[in-house]
């Protein structure tokens, strides 16, 4: 899907890549981590074909520089920031199926319903009046409506409610296995149960590219044990929520988790570390 | 009523991009967002305005130079074109991509699957249909009052300005596209914008005397300069219409006259500057091209 070798970019004096290389194959989901200025938005450009980087890349078999068409007939791309486009709501949906038939109006509703953007309601609106959240919703439902190959996606839940986020992560569920993801965010852990791999940048160089959904893994399960400083409510319910149970000892968890989710379960515990005295993992 | 079960799909949303080619689609955006800009509503009340002022104050009752009538206010409303017509398709256009390029427009379209070139051209073209509709508006109005009053209309003029209009509102469209894409900030683009228009403006009149008289520059030179200036193509053009023998212009056009002959000077003066300002922005779009576009 994306082959890149060698990939730097420069701005003036400012290196912001140096020498990216990365292959991610068809259907491949990504999360792209790293701090502000680690290279993540230059990257997403150049795979876009808007910055002209030094090195080898192509997607999907393709130059995007140079067939650029040909690249993003395949691509639907959600940006961090929503531009404050003048056209209204219905406006915006028009332009967007005449530029990418494929997806349909049916689709683009039901997307924003389930998002929580009337999108009837709003027709008439001019883009950059609605709000940071209806901005990224409308621009999701554009995105997903058309069905691409590859969901390129800066940021998409910076702007989300917690109930839009959830049904977002809900309509990145129902794609189908094939479409490939490159979803940038800062909170990794609310895309643990969506994604394959984890890359992430540093000063414009990867470091670290992990699998979190290791096929070895697949169907096998993990003998957990979660000790308590002290009893502690909050953490109690999420051990319950993963099915753990409160043996003879108090305070102290045990049980059974996936092995494809033993990345979503540390994170579920990390706010609560603090309140952890002894952590077992292990294939048994 | 859900929304989902409301009205049929045909009647909830008409689609009139259905079918329509990404250039045509762009073009329909461009035009309605330049309709509804800030900029296009002063446009339309300044030359609306100017217009109504001049008709208003009784202008076709004085005469200067020999002009009256209709032709005054022709020649005053085209004066007032060679000034701020150039300076406000520059300001609004050599922020038209910098501008887009800062508030992130142009990563969200440049991400979908558009053409540069039908980006490009619906931006200019668009740009080009809302500038001459309220100028030739103008100049409906000028002529409906006319006739309305039962003054003279000069036809020869009437027809022969909106050719010249479209060719100089083309030439700083294309001009302001090549600023925009030579040039990423947008306070630069404008200090540029700026400086080109107020060169242009000199060499109509002050800094080509200055030449001939304080530094006896070759008469040659001088009538390049001429030439080259698409303000004074326009300028020339209109006096053309009004005044055959050019004789209010300077010795310049009297040259131009002599060699090229009226119908000559009237083709160049339509021609030159529909050819420079497409020229630049061609030039605009493959300088763009090459470089990065957000």
């Amino acid at each position: 899907m994306i082959q890149a070798n060698g990939l730097s970019k420069c701005f003036g004096t400012q290196t912001v890549l140096k020498q990216l290389s990365i292959d991610l194959p068809e259907g491949q989901r990504v999360a792209l981590i790293g701090g502000n200025g680690a290279g993540k938005t230059t990257l997403i450009r150049i795979l876009l074909g808007q910055y002209v980087p030094a090195g080898e890349l192509t997607v999907f078999g393709s130059n995007p520089r140079q067939d650029r068409m040909n690249v993003l007939r395949h691509i639907g791309f959600v940006p961090q920031n929503p531009p404050p486009l003048q056209m209204t709501v219905r406006e915006l949906t028009r332009l967007s199926m005449a530029l990418a038939p494929s997806g349909t109006f049916e689709e683009i509703r039901r997307c924003t319903l389930v998002l929580g953007l009337d999108w009837e309601a709003h027709q008439r609106k001019p883009f950059f009046k609605l709000s940071g959240g209806m901005k990224q919703k409308l621009l999701i439902a554009l995105t997903l409506s058309r069905k691409p190959r590859l969901l390129i996606m800066d940021e998409p839940t910076a702007n989300l409610d917690p109930a839009g986020r959830l049904a977002f992560l809900g309509e990145l569920a129902r794609l189908p296995e094939t479409t490939g993801m490159l979803l940038s965010s800062h909170r990794v852990d609310e895309l643990l149960g969506l994604i394959e791999r984890v890359v992430e940048l540093d000063q414009g160089q990867i470091t670290l590219d992990q699998l979190v959904h290791d096929r070895a893994l697949a169907g096998r399960l993990l003998e957990c044990r979660v000790a308590m400083v002290e009893e502690y409510e909050p953490l109690r319910r999420v051990c319950r929520e993963w099915s753990l149970c409160n043996g003879v000892l108090p305070g102290v968890f045990s049980g059974e988790i996936a092995a494809t989710d033993r990345m979503r379960f540390l994170s579920a515990l990390t706010p609560y570390s603090h309140q952890i005295r002894q952590l077992h993992l292990d294939l048994p | 009523m859900n929304a989902l079960t409301s009205k049929p799909l045909t009647f909830a949303l008409r689609l009139p991009h259905s079918g329509a080619s990404p250039l045509q689609a762009m073009l329909h955006n461009e035009l309605h967002e330049a309709l509804r800009s800030r900029w296009f509503l002063v446009y339309t009340v300044v030359f609306g305005g100017a217009v109504l002022l001049l008709l208003g104050l009784g202008v076709t009752e004085s005469q200067v130079l020999g002009f009256t009538g209709i032709s005054r206010v022709l020649i005053t409303y085209l004066q007032l074109c060679v000034a701020v017509l150039p300076i406000f398709l520059l300001v609004t256009t050599v922020r038209a991509i910098a501008g887009e390029r800062e508030s992130g427009i142009l990563e969200y379209l440049l991400a979908l699957p558009l053409t540069l070139s039908s980006w490009y051209w619906s931006k200019l073209l668009a740009r080009f249909v809302a500038v001459l509709t309220p100028v030739l508006g103008a100049l409906l109005l000028t002529v409906a009052w006319a006739s309305l009053n039962s003054i003279s209309i000069p036809w020869n003029a009437v027809i022969g300005i909106p050719p010249l209009l479209a060719s100089l509102s083309w030439c700083f469209l294309g001009l302001g596209m090549w600023i925009s894409c030579v040039i990423r900030r947008q306070e630069w683009a404008l200090g540029l914008a700026f400086l080109t228009w107020l060169l242009l403006l000199l060499f109509l009149d002050v800094l080509l005397i200055a030449l001939m008289l304080r530094h006896q520059v070759m008469e040659e030179v001088i009538v390049a300069l001429t030439l080259l200036n698409p303000l004074q193509a326009f300028r020339t053009g209109v006096l053309l219409l009004f005044e055959p023998d050019l004789s209010v212009l300077g010795p310049a056009s009297y040259v131009l006259l002599d060699t090229l002959g009226a119908v000559g000077l009237q083709l160049y003066a339509i021609f030159y500057p529909l050819l420079l300002g497409s020229i630049l922005a061609v030039l605009g779009l493959i300088l763009f091209r090459k470089g990065d576009w957000t």
